[in-house]
C-alpha cells in the first residue's frame, strides 16, 4: 500500500461515489435534452465571455467579423451563457457544503505555482480555441453529442483522449509531491 | 410529446434562460460532487492515478444516452424536438487533439474549470481567461480554417456510420462502458491500491442494471418500443409489433416499381431525404417532405390508401413509421431496404448483376429502368403522387419560375396560379386554371396600424379559400409590379409556406411569348389550411428598430425612392428617414425589357447589395412606406441572395412619420 498524500485524502474526503455522480450528471443531461431540447454546454459561455470582452474594445471590428459578428451585439443573451453562470453557482454552493472551498493553486509539492498558472493559461487558450473549432467542449462534444450517438461528438470524444495522452507526459511533473 | 424550447425556436427567451440557469446549477452540483473540483484529480486520468473522470463520464453518457431512446420509444421526443449538432469530421479530430492537449496541461475544461473557480482554485480562474483569450483568437484565425469547417456532414449517428442498427450500437456502448468501469477499477486497484469498487456487490448491481437496459431497447430491434406497463402506450406499441410481425410496415422494392409504372393511384409515396438529396435523385412521383412537417401534410391520407415512406436505409422511415403510427396513422409503411436497396434490386443494369437474371426479370429491369430513369415529363399524371403536388424538384423554392416550366405544369392539380392583376384585366384574359387574387385582401388595419399584413390566422382562411394545401406550389403572376407578388410572397411566409415563386416577367411575358388564355373561372376545393404553430419572427415593430436604431452592426435599409429618403418630397407627416438607415431605392432592383419589367439578374444584385451590406449574416431590416416595395426587397435578399437575418418593418414610414416621438434625420 502506497502512502496516501494529503491531497489524495482531501480529494476522496466527502466525495460522491463516482457512479452516482455519473448518474445525476446523466440525469441532469437528461433532463436538460427533454425540456431545453438541447444538451449541457459550458466552453460557447466562456467564448460568449471573449465575444463580449472583444466588442467592449472594437464594436466594430467584432460585427463585421464572421465568427462573433453572427452572434449579434449581446453575445451574453444565450441559453449557455446562462448555463455556465449556473454552473459557476452550482458548484459554488455545492463546494461550500462540502467544506471543499479552497483558495489556492492546485499544483504538485514540487511544482512552482507560476509554472502551473502559465500551463493553466495555455491550456485553457488551446482548449478555448478547440472547442470553437469543434463547436463543443467535453459537455457539448464529449458528452450532450455522445450521449444522441453522434458520431463526430464520439469521434471528438476518442481524440480528446488521444491528444491528452499524447501530451501528458510532457507536463506530467506539475503534479509531482 | 413533449415540446422542448429548441423544437418551439424559443431557446433565446427568458424563460429558457432561465431554466438553462438552473439545469446550469444541477450541472455545477453534479460535477462538484464528482469531485471536479480538483484539477489534479481531473488530470489523473491520463496517468491512471484516478480514474473517476472516466467512471463519471461514461456513466453520464449512458444514462443519458438510454434515457433518450426510452424517451423516443414512449413517444415524449423525437429527435427533430433535440438540437443535434452536426458533424464535421476534420474540425472534430483536429478539435479534439488540440482540445485534449489543453484539458491535460490545465487539468481543467470548462465547465469543470467554472467549478474550480467556484471552488476557490486560482488555477481554474486562468484557465477560464485562457479560454476566452483562444476563443478570440478562432474568431481572428476562423477565416482561414474554412478547409477543416466547410466540410458539414449534417447530423450523423455512428450507428449508421458503422453500419448497424441504433440498439446494437447502443447495447455494445454500453456493454464497453461496464467493462471500463472494471477495468477502470482494476488499474486504481494495481497502480494505487484503490478502486475500491472493484468486485463489490454495489459495481455487479449497477452494471447489471445498465446492460438489462440497454438489453430492453435491444429486444425490439429498429424500433426500440418497450410496452410500459399499465400506460396507454401498450395498445398502439401492440399495434406497431403487429404490423411488424404481418410484414406490413414494410414494401419491397420490387412490389414498389410495380405498382408505381401501373400507375397506382392509391398510393402516396415520401421522400424524407434532405430536399438537396432529393433534387440529385428521388424514385418517380415521389414527395420530398420534412419529417416534422409529415403529420399535417399527410393529415388528408390519414387511413385512406397507402403511404409509403423512403430513405436512403431503413432505420430513419422506420422511426418515422412509428412514430406516424402512434399519431394515429395505420397505414404507412417504409420501403425495404431504402433508396440504395431500390437502385439495387430494380434499377441496376441486367448486364452488372453478378446473380443470374431471369429472362421474365430481364424484362421487368428494363421496364422499370426507362420508367424510373426517364426525365420526368413536365406535366405528366401518369403516377398516383404527381397528380396531387407537382415534381418541384428543379425548382428552387421560394423563387422564380419560367412561362416555359409553367406552360407544362399549369394543368397539375398541386399548382394554384394566383393572378394579382386587377379584377378587370382578369376577366378579360388569364392564365387558364389561374385565380384571381386582390391582394389589398391580405392587408389591413392591424392594431390601429394600416395596410399591414393580415395575421396568420387570417392569412390562413383566406388560403383555405383559395383551396390552397401546404403542398401546393402557388405561383404569383402580376403586371410590371413585382412587389404586388412578393407582398403574396410575404403571407407565404408568414403562413411558412414555402412552396411559393414567381412568375418570371409576369403576365407580359407570358402574352408576348402567346401562350394560352382563358376566361373560364377555375373549380375550388376549399381545404381547412393549417395555422402554422409556430409564429414568424420576421417582421419587426418601430419599437425593435427604435432598438436597433443605436445597435452597431444592424443595417437599416429604407427602399423609397430617393427623393423621399432625402425628405425632398413627403406625402406622410414628417419627412426625411430613419437616423442611420441607408437608402436602396426598391427600383433600382428592376430593369426593364421591351415587353416586361423583372427583377435584375442575381449577379448584378449580387454585387449592388455587397457594396452596401457587410455580410450575408449582418442584422437587417428592410421598410418603405407601407411595407409593400420593401417586401420586394426581403424577396431578393432572403430568397434570391441569401441573406440571412432580414427583418421587416411593415408599418414602416406610415407609422414612423405619425409618431412624433421616433426621431427623424434629414441631410
Amino acid at each position: 500500500m502506497t502512502e496516501k498524500t494529503t491531497h489524495e485524502i482531501k480529494a476522496e474526503k466527502g466525495g460522491m461515489n463516482p457512479y452516482y455522480a455519473g448518474v445525476l450528471l446523466g440525469a441532469t443531461l437528461l433532463f436538460s435534452y427533454l425540456i431545453l431540447g438541447a444538451g449541457l454546454g459550458a466552453s460557447s459561455g466562456i467564448a460568449r465571455v471573449g465575444a463580449q470582452a472583444a466588442l467592449l474594445f472594437s464594436p466594430a471590428r467584432t460585427l463585421a467579423s464572421d465568427y462573433f459578428g453572427s452572434w449579434g451585439p449581446h453575445p451574453l443573451r444565450y441559453y449557455l451563457a446562462f448555463m455556465l453562470a449556473g454552473v459557476f453557482f452550482g458548484g459554488l454552493i455545492s463546494a461550500l457544503l462540502a467544506g471543499r472551498w479552497d483558495f489556492s493553486v492546485e499544483r504538485g509539492g514540487k511544482c512552482p505555482p507560476g509554472k502551473r498558472l502559465l500551463l493553466a493559461l495555455v491550456g485553457g487558450v488551446l482548449a478555448g480555441f478547440a472547442s470553437r473549432l469543434a463547436n463543443g467542449c467535453t459537455s457539448g462534444q464529449a458528452l450532450s453529442g455522445s450521449a444522441l450517438l453522434l458520431t463526430g461528438s464520439l469521434l471528438f470524444l476518442i481524440f480528446l483522449f488521444a491528444g491528452g495522452y499524447a501530451v501528458a507526459w510532457f507536463v506530467r511533473r506539475q503534479w509531482d509531491d | 410529446m413533449i415540446e422542448t424550447f429548441f423544437a418551439n425556436g424559443t431557446l433565446d427567451t427568458p424563460a429558457a434562460f432561465l431554466t438553462s440557469l438552473i439545469i446550469g446549477i444541477l450541472f455545477g452540483v453534479a460535477l462538484e460532487q464528482a469531485g471536479f473540483g480538483s484539477s489534479r484529480r481531473l488530470s489523473g486520468i491520463f496517468y491512471f492515478r484516478d480514474m473517476t473522470v472516466l467512471k463519471v463520464m461514461f456513466t453520464a453518457v449512458v444514462v443519458a444516452m438510454l434515457g433518450i431512446c426510452y424517451a423516443r420509444a414512449f413517444g415524449w421526443v423525437t429527435m427533430e424536438n433535440l438540437y443535434s449538432l452536426h458533424t464535421f469530421y476534420g474540425a472534430q479530430i483536429v478539435g479534439g487533439l488540440i482540445f485534449g492537449a489543453g484539458f491535460v496541461m490545465a487539468g481543467w475544461c470548462p465547465g469543470t474549470g467554472a467549478v474550480g473557480m467556484a471552488s476557490g482554485k486560482v488555477d481554474a480562474l486562468v484557465f477560464l481567461l485562457g479560454g476566452a483569450v483562444g476563443s478570440i483568437l478562432y474568431n481572428e484565425v476562423s477565416p482561414v480554417l474554412g478547409w477543416l469547417t466547410s466540410a458539414d456532414r449534417g447530423v450523423v449517428f455512428a450507428y449508421d456510420s458503422l453500419g448497424v442498427s441504433r440498439a446494437v450500437f447502443v447495447f455494445s456502448f454500453t456493454v464497453i462502458a461496464v467493462g471500463c468501469f472494471w477495468g477502470a477499477e482494476y488499474v486504481e486497484r494495481k497502480g494505487q491500491g484503490r478502486g475500491e469498487h472493484l468486485g463489490t456487490p454495489f459495481l455487479k448491481a449497477f452494471s447489471v442494471i445498465l446492460v438489462v437496459g440497454a438489453f430492453g431497447l435491444l429486444a425490439v430491434p429498429e424500433a426500440p418500443l418497450v410496452a410500459s406497463s399499465g400506460s396507454s402506450a401498450v395498445l398502439q406499441e401492440a399495434g406497431v409489433l403487429t404490423g411488424l410481425e404481418a410484414g406490413s410496415d414494410h414494401m419491397e422494392p420490387w412490389e414498389l416499381a410495380d405498382r408505381l409504372l401501373a400507375g397506382d393511384r392509391s398510393m402516396v409515396l415520401v421522400d424524407i431525404r434532405t430536399p438537396g438529396e432529393f433534387a440529385k435523385f428521388h424514385i418517380r412521383s415521389a414527395l420530398n417532405i420534412a419529417v416534422t412537417a409529415l403529420p399535417d401534410l399527410l393529415a388528408p391520407h390519414k387511413n385512406n390508401g397507402l403511404i409509403v415512406l423512403y430513405s436512403n436505409g431503413m432505420t430513419h422511415p422506420a422511426q418515422v413509421r412509428d412514430s406516424l403510427f402512434r399519431l394515429g396513422f395505420g397505414n404507412v409503411c417504409f420501403l425495404t431496404d431504402g433508396l440504395k436497396g431500390f437502385l439495387d434490386a430494380c434499377l441496376k443494369p441486367v448486364s452488372l448483376r453478378a446473380e443470374p437474371v431471369s429472362p421474365v426479370l430481364a424484362v421487368k429491369i428494363n421496364a422499370w429502368r426507362a420508367f424510373f430513369l426517364a426525365p420526368v415529363l413536365a406535366g405528366e399524371t401518369t403516377a398516383a403522387a404527381a397528380a396531387t403536388v407537382p415534381d418541384l424538384g428543379s425548382l428552387t423554392l421560394p423563387g422564380m419560375v419560367e412561362t416555359q416550366w409553367l406552360n407544362m405544369n399549369m394543368g397539375t392539380p398541386g399548382v394554384k396560379i394566383v393572378d394579382l392583376r386587377p379584377q378587370a384585366e382578369y376577366n378579360a384574359g388569364h392564365i387558364p386554371g389561374s385565380m384571381s387574387l386582390n391582394l389589398e385582401s391580405l392587408r389591413g388595419l392591424v392594431n390601429g396600424l394600416p395596410s399591414t399584413l393580415l395575421p396568420a390566422v387570417m392569412l390562413a382562411e383566406h388560403f383555405s379559400m383559395m383551396g390552397v394545401r401546404p403542398t401546393d406550389l402557388v405561383v404569383l403572376v402580376c403586371t410590371d409590379k413585382r412587389q404586388d407578388g412578393t407582398l403574396v410572397g410575404m403571407a407565404c411566409e408568414r403562413l411558412r409556406h414555402g412552396n411559393y415563386a414567381l412568375l418570371r416577367g409576369g403576365f407580359s411575358k407570358w402574352v408576348a411569348e402567346k401562350h394560352a388564355l382563358d376566361t373560364i373561372l377555375p373549380s375550388i376545393e376549399p381545404f381547412q389550411y393549417p395555422v402554422p404553430d409556430r409564429p414568424e419572427t420576421f417582421t419587426v415593430t418601430a419599437k425593435e428598430v427604435l432598438a436597433a436604431m443605436g445597435r452597431p452592426g444592424t443595417v437599416i435599409l429604407d427602399v423609397r425612392p430617393g427623393d423621399y429618403f432625402t425628405g425632398k418630397k413627403q406625402d406622410e407627416a414628417r419627412g426625411g428617414h430613419i437616423p442611420g438607415a441607408i437608402n436602396r431605392p426598391f427600383n433600382e432592383d428592376v430593369t426593364k425589357t421591351d415587353t416586361y419589367t423583372e427583377i435584375k439578374s442575381v449577379d448584378a444584385l449580387e454585387s449592388a447589395y455587397g457594396k452596401l451590406i457587410p455580410t450575408k449574416k449582418t442584422p437587417l431590416i428592410v421598410h418603405c412606406r407601407t411595407g409593400h416595395q420593401a417586401s420586394q426587397t426581403f424577396f431578393i435578399l432572403v430568397r434570391l441572395l441569401g441573406y440571412t437575418d432580414v427583418s421587416w418593418y411593415d408599418a414602416g414610414w406610415t407609422e414612423w412619420a405619425a409618431r412624433p416621438e421616433f426621431p427623424v434625420a434629414k441631410p
